[in-house]
């Protein structure tokens, strides 16, 4: 088993994990820094597997641009996620 | 009964992925046909003068593919900036 | 945002834009190019307009200006298209490749080799094109969005 093998499995994980955290997170900002959270993985993985144009793009639009709009949307409406 | 449903369903789907990929052997990294990328790999560099082959294939072969992207982009700027045109207006109208 | 947060932005901001400009400028040699750079710069100005309060960013960035780089960069593209057809081949044709003299003229060789940033032909015109399109259309985007929460009132309290 390589170390890129290794790494892979664990950053698939936790974008498993990530992923299960912004569906259940109830405070909406906290979801849209878990968001970040899960593109910044996810330019790695793409790095790992030899596409860093892909890389560059999801770190650029999913990790800055995605989370900024988000935040701004968490600001201008509710913070807290309620129930019906 | 509704979510025995949904779980049905899905698992039924993510079987009939996992039978598609496991049966055809489809590999990550060797594709099946691979003409088209020989013929970039092979003559993309002398052909465009750039290095980097995707950016050779991207603006090059496939430059229309590029050109219509940058069009939705500016399509999607235009429909944010109708969406909020009522609010531009306003800010006009404290301006003068 | 704290004053933590302003001085790091201040300091970070230079560093992004120029990292943004080097994948603009050398997208025919290294991984990136147009759209990726412009998403960069893009996020650049992003962090600007999170750590500062908005009367301050609408002093140092114009709409008008970002409006100007989004309609320019698209317009730049399609002249360089149509530009194949006025020298009497296909539109977007790479009509400025392999020609020693020209800019961005000269020949590659196949295989590895160290990477010369004067060669490419038309492709790295229209890599300058796209990302300035796509910084002016990304920043206009959240700026647009950053007037909206501002101005309507919505948690006129911590509207920074």
């Amino acid at each position: 088993m390589t170390i890129a093998f290794a790494i892979q499995i664990i950053i698939l994980t936790g974008l498993v994990l990530i992923g299960l955290l912004v569906f259940y997170l109830k405070d909406l900002l906290h979801a849209a820094i878990a968001f970040a959270a899960f593109s910044f993985l996810m330019s790695v993985e793409f790095y790992i597997l030899q596409a860093p144009d892909v890389a560059i793009a999801e770190a650029g639009i999913g990790a800055g641009i995605t989370t900024a709009i988000l935040i701004q949307a968490v600001r201008s409406t509710t913070r807290k996620e309620f129930d019906n | 009964m509704r979510n025995l449903a949904v779980a049905s369903i899905l698992v039924v789907l993510s079987g009939t992925f996992v039978y598609m990929t496991a049966g055809h052997d489809i590999t990550f990294g060797r594709p099946v046909n691979t003409q088209m990328d020989d013929y970039f790999l092979a003559r993309g560099q002398e052909q465009t003068g750039a290095n980097n082959v995707v950016t050779a294939v991207v603006f090059d072969f496939r430059g229309f593919d590029t050109l219509g992207e940058a069009t939705v982009l500016f399509v999607v700027v235009l429909g944010i900036g109708m969406l909020f045109r009522k609010l531009m207006a306003r800010e006009e109208e404290e301006s003068e | 945002m704290s004053k933590i947060v302003r001085a790091a932005a201040d300091f970070l901001y230079p560093f992004v834009m120029i990292f943004g400009f080097y994948i603009v400028l050398h997208g025919h040699l290294t991984p990136g190019g147009g759209f990726q750079g412009g998403a960069v710069i893009a996020t650049g100005i992003a962090l600007m307009f999170a750590a500062h309060r908005y009367r301050e960013i609408s002093l140092i960035f114009k709409k008008a200006i970002f409006n100007v780089c989004e309609t320019f960069g698209l317009l730049m593209f399609i002249t360089f298209g149509f530009a194949g057809i006025f020298f009497g081949k296909s539109f977007l044709y790479n009509w400025m490749v392999n020609i020693p003299g020209m800019l961005f003229g000269e020949a590659v060789a196949y295989g590895q080799n160290a990477g010369n940033l004067n060669t490419g032909g038309i492709i790295p015109l229209l890599n300058i094109a796209v990302g300035v399109e796509v910084l002016g259309a990304l920043s206009l985007i959240i700026y647009y969005m950053l007037t909206y929460v501002v101005k309507m009132g919505v948690n006129k309290e911590d509207a920074s």
